[in-house]
């Protein structure tokens, strides 16, 4: 090895050294055959001649030489490699407290990154898991009003058989609903269920596990269907196959079971099984107006989303001229079936996370390239003794660079188990309803990978300012020199590598600070009503039971009953939704007009929220009636329909009276149906629907005597004590109601949990960005703290011959504070300066506070001063116990 | 080296290869002193292209049996010297036995 490697080195070229070789054979034969008697010019022919084919081998040569050239070069690489391996190895050892420092500091860099990197993977980077995902498309119907709006099913229809550019369209409905599964056992069970329609799992591309999908014929003969998913096959049915073909009972009708969907399809949203709703063609015209569904196409492979947008509109173009009446200005609006999932909130969220913890890795690098620059100063002599000895500049920046990407892959590997630990705790912190049914946070080897490319970069990016640094002096230098002298460049360097430190710890500072400021403002605005300590339980009582109006209505009020006997129960209503929760209709709005009024363009007609509530609803809440009177035993069935409004509501019939006004209703999204009259007889005060809500909602509210319904939420008030204690026995009360167990629990929460959850985002993103900035504040401080100390250290001498010709304590303190907080200064004002800059990009965040928040920049210099002050305490009292006597004797 | 059949061909580069790395026991040589000692010991009984030396000395190299080495020839020129490695020695003895094998298994067979 080591002979072809100095071949190597010498780098001949293989060709002219062969020609060499073989020069030297001819030469020595014709002498020979000279010897012999032969006459030279003869004598050398024939030697050329014996040789045979020069040109073959010469080539086959060649061809071997550059073969092994290239091996040799790779093994000598990889040897060179393995010594600078075990070298650094060594050296790290050598230097425990350096090493332990640098890796904590790298790992926790790398593991916040690839925490947020599987956030971001999961939510940004992975395809949809459905075949072909990128044929998939969201097909929305939009008017002048609204731009994603959802279809009608004889719309759907027409698209899928009139379109040129799609294999198949189906729909589903957005939100899910639950049916009552009377089981076996006589326990009645709420299960989710989504309305899907027939082709839904041939356009995703998903086979059953399981039995089969929807059939022409089941849509055709209108049967009862559903496909179960795999988690209700396994927790209510233990996998038995039997079950397909099967029938349920759901809601008191028979439902057959045709096919189980495997786990992981419940993307279109969590939901333990998929309903049929059938739409055969000939459905009456005024389906056309029932914007229900929300339709998902697969375009044919190779089509792009252009070109079916095209195709689309032309077909919707058709159908406006075709149903004028229902389909005038209404066209379709294309848009990828994974930007619909994930949604922006979670992208401008996981883009957020991804900036902060990239930052913070910066600071990590910056802070262990400082350490390595101190090390670099102390080793000038070891270094500078190598190079004398023959090691290139070259080869010395390489054993460095090994030396600091095996210490970043160190890191990474801690910085993986970091990132493992956090993404345990992650989906803790994670809101519910932030993250798609689709998505799942996994630490997989994608992760992995990424810790590794993140260490390799990392190690290079924090490893070669040093290693250049080092390397630059000339050895006679370093070696003659006194090494507590030699500062010089690597000072300054070290120096700007902290104010970029300061500068984005208070960047990060900032950023979180707004977000706080954010998550207060959200918490502490006025939600309306004066009751949070309520416990709230959704109860769903099987339709063919408790047939509406009156049965139902005799157990809510037997149920009612009951429960205000339970002792320390303070109050009881009943909602179809809660503030800042779910409404069991989900997102239901109707349009309203005053009667009398003149009649509206269809395009202007307002719409409003509406909730139904038992009269108790509001002193269970404590939500005041502002004006006129609450719903009583009046406001029953057959007497005059009335409502309640609320002030936003009010507020838009002004300069009117609103107590006496007639409106009339009916749902948005079933234009045709019969408006309602109803008598507004008091307002009630305003109720946040959202806590972030930028507009004043617009909500009604019809008693429920009027307005019977099916699942309603129980709202109940303690008069003391914690309201969640009172569930078991509100749960017993209900069940000695409902002797047959015909009646589903659940949701059982407090309206304080629900308020909660309600403010998750803010409070996810603010506890998040404010972590990650406190970890760089104290970053940036060791690195304060770093150079401080180290100059402290180098210039003992210069303070002890300070001290000697009089300067006082103060002066020395002086000194080096005013290094420190030049450097900390200079820090703060950039990141200020950029915060300013970058603080526009989370506006979108942002709720009650302004991106250029003076109180948040007041608090952000009051941490970095306090953060400084402690940093700067230690190297400050070190250099004021200076003995000068003991400087000046030399140690 | 799995020919499923061996020519006389490749038969005669096995042999070759076995040649030289005898002839390197003797200690360094340059490509003309081993073409010569061959052509000397066999007594032209084999008789090779000198040219094809070469490329079998580049492959003995490549396959880390031979080192090659720029130094002085006898004569005081510039030579590419030859010199068998503790690997090279190993392969020839194997070889050797393989030979002597085959050449007393042969003779018998003569001997009948």
């Amino acid at each position: 090895m080591k002979r072809s490697l100095r071949s190597w080195l010498w780098r001949i070229p293989n060709d002219r050294e062969f020609d060499e070789e073989i020069e030297l054979h001819i030469e020595m034969r014709t002498r020979e055959l000279v010897e012999q008697g032969v006459e030279p010019r003869t004598a050398r022919e024939m030697a050329i001649a014996k040789m045979g084919d020069l040109a073959a081998f010469k080539a086959t040569c060649v061809g071997l030489a550059k073969q092994r050239d290239r091996e040799t070069s790779m093994a000598l690489w990889l040897e060179e490699l393995r010594d600078d391996v075990k070298f650094a190895i060594r050296q790290l050892a050598n230097a425990p407290a350096f090493t332990v420092i640098a890796t904590i500091t790298l790992a926790l860099g790398i593991g916040a990154n690839s925490a947020i990197f599987a956030l971001v993977d999961a939510a940004l980077l992975r395809p949809l898991p459905y075949a072909e995902p990128r044929q998939l498309v969201t097909i929305w119907e939009t008017s002048t009003t609204t731009p994603r709006g959802f279809a009608s099913p004889p719309n759907m229809l027409d698209w899928a058989a009139r379109s040129r550019t799609f294999d198949t369209i189906a729909g589903y409905t957005p939100s899910m609903g639950s049916m009552v599964m009377s089981g076996r056992d006589g326990n009645a069970q709420t299960v989710s269920r989504q309305w899907v329609t027939r082709g839904i799992f041939d356009v995703l591309g998903v086979a059953p596990i399981a039995g089969r999908t929807f059939t022409v014929e089941d849509e055709q003969q209108r049967r009862r269907s559903v496909v179960i998913s795999e988690g209700l096959w396994q927790t209510r049915f233990d996998r038995n196959p039997a079950v397909v073909g099967s029938e349920l009972r759901l809601d008191g009708e028979l439902w057959t079971v045709v096919g189980v969907m495997p786990r992981g399809f419940e993307i279109l949203g969590r939901t333990s099984m998929w309903a049929m709703r059938p739409f055969p063609p000939n459905m009456p015209p005024r389906a056309r107006a029932s914007y229900q569904l929300q339709v998902v196409g697969r375009m044919k492979p190779g089509v792009s989303i252009s070109a079916a947008q095209a195709d689309l509109a032309a077909v919707a173009e058709g159908l406006s001229r075709e149903y004028p009446e229902f389909n005038k200005g209404r066209t379709v609006t294309l848009e990828r079936l994974h930007d619909t999932l994930i949604g922006s909130d979670l992208k401008t969220t996981s883009m957020l996370f991804l900036g902060v913890v990239a930052f913070v890795l910066l600071i990590c690098c910056a802070n262990v390239a400082n350490l390595l620059l101190a090390r670099a100063t102390a080793r000038s002599r070891e270094l500078a003794v190598r190079s004398a000895l023959g090691a290139g500049r070259r080869r010395i920046i390489r054993q460095l660079l090994t030396e600091s990407i095996v210490l970043s892959m160190l890191g990474g590997a801690f910085g993986i188990a970091i990132g493992a630990a956090i993404l345990q705790v992650a989906p803790v912190l994670i809101p519910e309803g932030l993250l798609p049914a689709t998505v799942t946070l996994a630490f997989d080897l994608r992760i992995v990978a990424f810790c590794a490319v993140t260490a390799l970069l990392v190690g290079v990016v924090f490893g070669i300012a040093p290693a250049f640094q080092a390397t630059a002096v000339a050895p006679t230098e370093a070696m003659g020199a006194d090494s507590r002298t030699t500062t010089g460049s690597g000072g300054t360097l070290r120096s700007l590598l902290v104010v970029g430190e300061v500068a984005t710890a208070v960047l990060l500072l900032f950023g979180a600070g707004l977000l706080l400021r954010t998550l207060i403002a959200v918490q502490s605005y006025d939600r309306g009503y004066g009751a949070t300590n309520v416990l709230t339980m959704l109860v769903d009582p099987l339709g063919s039971a408790y047939p509406p109006p009156f049965k139902q209505q005799q157990f809510y009020d037997q149920v009612e009953a009951e429960v205000r006997a339970i002792p320390g129960v303070a109050d009881v209503g009943w909602s179809s939704g809660l503030p800042l929760g779910e409404s069991v209709f989900g997102e239901y709005l109707f349009n309203y007009e005053v009667v009398g009024d003149a009649p509206l363009d269809p395009a202007r007609i307002p719409t409003t929220g509406y909730q139904i509530v038992s009269p108790s609803y509001f002193s269970t809440l404590e939500l005041p009636i502002v004006a006129g009177r609450n719903f009583d035993a009046r406001d029953a069935m057959g007497s005059p329909r009335v409502l309640i409004v609320n002030e936003a509501f009010a507020r838009s019939l002004a300069p009117r009276n609103p107590i006496g006004v007639q409106v009339s209703v009916k749902p948005v999204d079933s234009p045709n149906e019969k408006p309602v009259t109803l008598e507004i007889i008091g307002v009630a005060r305003q109720v946040k629907r959202r806590p972030d809500e930028a507009f004043d909602y617009v909500q009604i509210y019809t008693p429920l005597l009027q307005d019977p319904i099916g699942d309603i939420n129980l709202l109940i008030k303690p008069n003391s004590g914690s309201a969640a204690a009172l569930a078991p026995a509100v749960r017993a009360a209900i069940s000695r109601i409902d002797k047959d167990q015909l009646v589903s629990v659940s949701n059982i929460t407090t309206l304080e949990d629900v308020e909660w959850s309600a403010t998750g985002r803010h409070r996810f993103r603010a506890v998040m960005v404010a972590s990650f900035a406190a970890l760089a504040v104290m970053l940036a401080m060791v690195g304060v703290f770093g150079i401080l100390a180290y100059s402290v250290q180098q210039r003992m001498k210069d303070f002890g011959v300070r001290r000697a010709l009089g300067a006082t304590t103060q002066d020395v303190l002086r000194l080096v504070v005013t290094s420190a907080a030049r450097v900390v200064a200079i820090g703060a004002v950039l990141g200020l300066i950029v915060s300013a800059v970058l603080g526009r990009f989370i506006t979108s965040m942002l709720f009650g506070v302004q991106p250029l928040d003076f109180a948040t920049f007041a608090a952000v210099i009051l941490v970095l001063a306090v953060t400084a002050t402690i940093s700067i305490l230690g190297p400050a009292w070190r250099a004021a116990k200076i003995d000068p006597a003991a400087v000046l004797r030399g140690k | 080296m799995t020919h499923p059949a061996k020519t006389p061909n490749a038969l005669l580069h096995g042999a070759l290869d076995a040649l030289i790395l005898k002839t390197l026991t003797r200690g360094p040589s340059h490509g003309y002193a081993i073409a010569r000692f061959i052509e000397d010991t066999t007594g032209d009984a084999v008789l090779i292209e000198d040219g094809s030396l070469y490329p079998a000395l580049y492959r003995l190299e490549r396959k880390g049996l031979v080192e090659a080495e720029w130094g002085t020839s006898d004569l005081g020129r510039r030579a590419k010297l030859y010199r068998l490695t503790a690997e090279g020695r190993k392969q020839l003895t194997a070889e050797m036995v393989t030979w002597r094998k085959f050449a007393a298994g042969v003779s018998k067979v003569f001997a009948t």
